[in-house]
């Protein structure tokens, strides 16, 4: 066994994906499936069985030198590292339940090649940004995970909205993109390198300005792919996707990447407080705003996407706190239970005959198997954060880190955090009575719940309860494996006193109870929704469809219409057709003189003759004057 | 020579103006010929005067070579002017004008 063989983690994925985009629909449906998943499960058994190269510094596997001219030496190659592996493991292993979920999903659909063949590129794409050893790979990959996105959300693209959502998800996230390759630019003129190690170890000899500068630009290059303020847009209406898309993708896996590349890249980010704060602000304001949002949203798809933006908030808030820790273990107990949220809304959707609206919903476990509402509400608690489930400790862990931050600026933040908790709450307890409590109002006929989505909840549902236990923290007797395996990786310890840690514990177990209590109190029996100004304005995302549109797209549209209309059209072609058409009435002027009458020929003819007689007489006159 | 080759050259240049001003006055295109005529005679008439006075006899044959000329071109005109007359009715010239522009 040799490094080498880390290159089979992403090329496995992306082998099968080739076989099945070139023979998937001349194969036998079983036999495309059975490729999809053994892709991923490979990759999954692979990550498990190269584990201990993960130990100590990492391994690094050089396959080819990609590219070479002069200072830069790109080589496609990998570094399996503390950080790299639990995330592959991670990754692989959601995406492997998500398969087979997915193999029930689409089990009638026809473009089974096309959906199959997308995702396992897209598990590659992710595992080459996970792996990547330098930013250019990296941005390989960052690339690759944008453009199946895209295909997967526009999966079903002859509803016009599905390729809409699709091409906003590419544009939005493109924009991060474009800083995101600033500050790789900028950092190779700086640094004469593209490796993340070389730039971590040459950090320090980056003047702190320039810090800054960086460390915002990667800042808005992770928003785009996380779907944090400014650039979250599209995250909501990416859900027009199939559901095992939004499972994966937008949930788990790759709008995570941005938290994992600002974790990457710590040694670098940390070193500019401003920095760090500006990342602490940007998470704390997105996961307040995601939760208000998520209160008043009618479709249980576009819930849990905005409860991903929120919690992918934390993550960021944990990475500006300055603890990578904190955000890899909300990064991996959010990807176990939202995976098996989306998975679960999956079922539920079925259940419900195709039906989003949960307010059409209710008493779904009596439609469907009962253990449905059991799966659902495991995934329910960890999000809500009720005590002793993953969510509990990792959400309670960031916030711990925010508070115990030196600077005071982030007690605000940890003040805006502990209000997004306790939406967060109220909105997961909200979501569970809708669909779950009374009798169903709809008037949908469920389908058939296949076997294979049903037992991968069951998995994800275990991880979600007792996820918690990758870091459980020393006040409850745990050893913070996740810290201490990630050494010197892990950013900022906790250095607290229990009082103050069972203070926030008793805070957080404070929120969640207050949260459902209100959802108990509103929803437990059923009444029609609130509609007021307010629940309006958190139903359209605090409107930011239209101020995008205002600020952003209008402006846009009249710059074009104005070169369009001002300049092109009456400027250039106005100057070039007026020309030819006054060349046009000219020559129709002239046009007359031809009158085809022999007459007016001969008098022509005439008058030239004397025209001609003329001027002879004249130099005749003009001779003789000067003999 | 009898004559001074002033006069002939001034009686060949009223004979040209009158052929000219038959050609422009004239819409009738047997009239235009016959002032086609007039102008190549008062030419001749020039030629024959001038071989007179310069004792040479370049002129009378170039002469002789305008009146075949002027046979061929009588012969070939006349031929249209008839198949025209046949053919449209007409041998006013400017009925003749479907080469407008």
């Amino acid at each position: 066994m040799s490094e080498t063989l880390l290159f089979l983690i992403p090329l496995l994925p992306l082998f099968c994906a080739v076989a099945i985009m070139l023979f998937g629909m001349r194969l036998p449906r079983l036999f495309a499936e059975v490729l999809a998943v053994t892709g991923v499960a490979g990759a999954f058994l692979l990550t498990l069985l190269l584990w201990p190269y993960a130990d100590g510094e990492g391994t690094r596997a050089v396959l080819f030198t990609w590219l070479n001219s002069g200072s830069l030496d790109i080589s496609f190659a990998v570094h399996f590292d503390r950080l790299a592996a639990p995330m592959t493991l991670m990754v692989s292993g959601v995406a492997t339940l998500i398969h087979l979920y997915a193999v029930g999903y689409m089990h009638q659909d026809r473009d089974y090649a096309r959906f199959f063949s997308l995702l396992n590129l897209f598990v590659f794409a992710m595992l080459v940004i996970v792996l990547a050893d330098n930013l250019l790979v990296l941005f390989l990959g960052w690339e690759g995970v944008g453009l199946c996105s895209y295909g997967l959300i526009g999966f079903w693209y002859r509803k016009l909205d599905n390729a809409r959502a699709g091409t906003k998800a590419f544009l939005v996230t493109r924009v991060g993109d474009v800083f995101l390759g600033i500050a790789l630019m900028w950092l190779f003129a700086l640094t004469g390198t593209l490796s993340i190690s070389a730039i971590n170890a040459q950090a320090a000899t980056i003047p702190s300005g320039v810090t800054l500068v960086l460390c915002l630009l990667l800042l808005l290059g992770a928003c785009g792919k996380s779907a944090q303020l400014p650039l979250m847009t599209w995250l909501a209406d990416a859900m027009a996707g199939p559901t095992p898309v939004s499972a994966l993708i937008h949930a788990a896996t790759m709008v995570t990447a941005g938290v994992y590349l600002l974790c990457r890249l710590f040694p670098l980010i940390s070193l500019s407080a401003v920095g760090m704060a500006a990342i602490t602000a940007v998470g704390a304001l997105t996961a307040l705003y995601a939760a208000t949002c998520a209160m008043a949203q009618r479709e249980i798809k576009r819930v849990l996407a905005y409860s991903t933006m929120s919690q992918v908030g934390y993550m960021f808030m944990a990475v500006g706190a300055g603890t990578v820790t904190g955000a890899m273990f909300h990064l991996l107990t959010h990807a176990f239970f939202k995976a098996l949220l989306f998975m679960g809304a999956g079922c539920v959707i079925h259940l419900a005959g195709d039906e989003n609206d949960i307010y059409k919903m209710g008493g779904m476990a009596r439609r469907g198997p009962g253990e449905l509402v059991w799966v659902f509400l495991a995934g329910a608690i960890s999000l809500a954060g009720v005590p002793l489930t993953s969510g509990f400790f990792s959400k309670d862990n960031v916030l711990l880190m925010v508070y115990t931050h030196p600077d005071p600026l982030y007690k605000i933040f940890w003040g805006v955090g502990v209000l997004a908790a306790l939406l967060t709450a109220f909105y997961t307890f909200r979501l569970v009575y809708l669909v779950f409590a009374g009798d169903y109002r709809g008037s949908g006929t469920a389908h058939a719940l296949p076997l294979l989505m049903r037992w991968p909840l069951w998995v994800l549902a275990l991880l979600a309860l007792v996820g918690g236990s990758l870091n459980l923290p020393a006040l409850v007797g745990g050893h913070e494996r996740l810290q201490h395996w990630l050494g010197d990786l892990a950013g900022r310890p906790v250095t607290v006193d229990h009082h103050l840690e069972w203070l926030l514990v008793g805070l957080a177990v404070v929120l969640v109870v207050l949260g459902w209590g209100v959802a108990h109190w509103r929803y437990a029996r059923f009444r029609n929704a609130w509609d007021n100004p307010l629940s309006r304005f958190l139903l359209r995302g605090w409107q930011a469809d239209a101020v995008v549109d205002r600020v952003l797209v209008r402006p846009f549209q009249a710059m074009a219409l104005f070169c369009w209309a001002g300049i092109d059209r009456a400027l250039i072609d106005a100057t070039v057709v007026g020309m030819s058409t006054r060349m046009l009435s000219l020559s129709m002027l002239l046009r007359r003189l031809t009158t085809g009458r022999l007459s007016s020929y001969l008098a022509a003819f005439a008058w030239g003759f004397l025209l001609i007689l003329g001027w002879l007489l004249l130099q005749l006159v003009q001779g003789g004057g000067h003999a | 020579m009898i004559v001074p080759l002033g006069h002939v050259l001034i009686v060949a240049a009223i004979l040209f103006v009158m052929g000219l001003a038959c050609v422009i006055a004239r819409r009738q295109l047997i009239m235009i010929l016959i002032g086609i005529e007039v102008m190549i005679n008062a030419a001749g008439l020039v030629l024959v005067a001038a071989s007179g006075y310069w004792q040479q006899l370049d002129g009378q044959v170039f002469v002789v070579f305008l009146m075949a000329l002027t046979s061929a071109e009588v012969a070939i005109s006349l031929a249209m002017v008839v198949y025209l007359r046949r053919l449209r009715g007409t041998v006013v010239a400017d009925e003749f004008d479907r080469m407008n522009g």
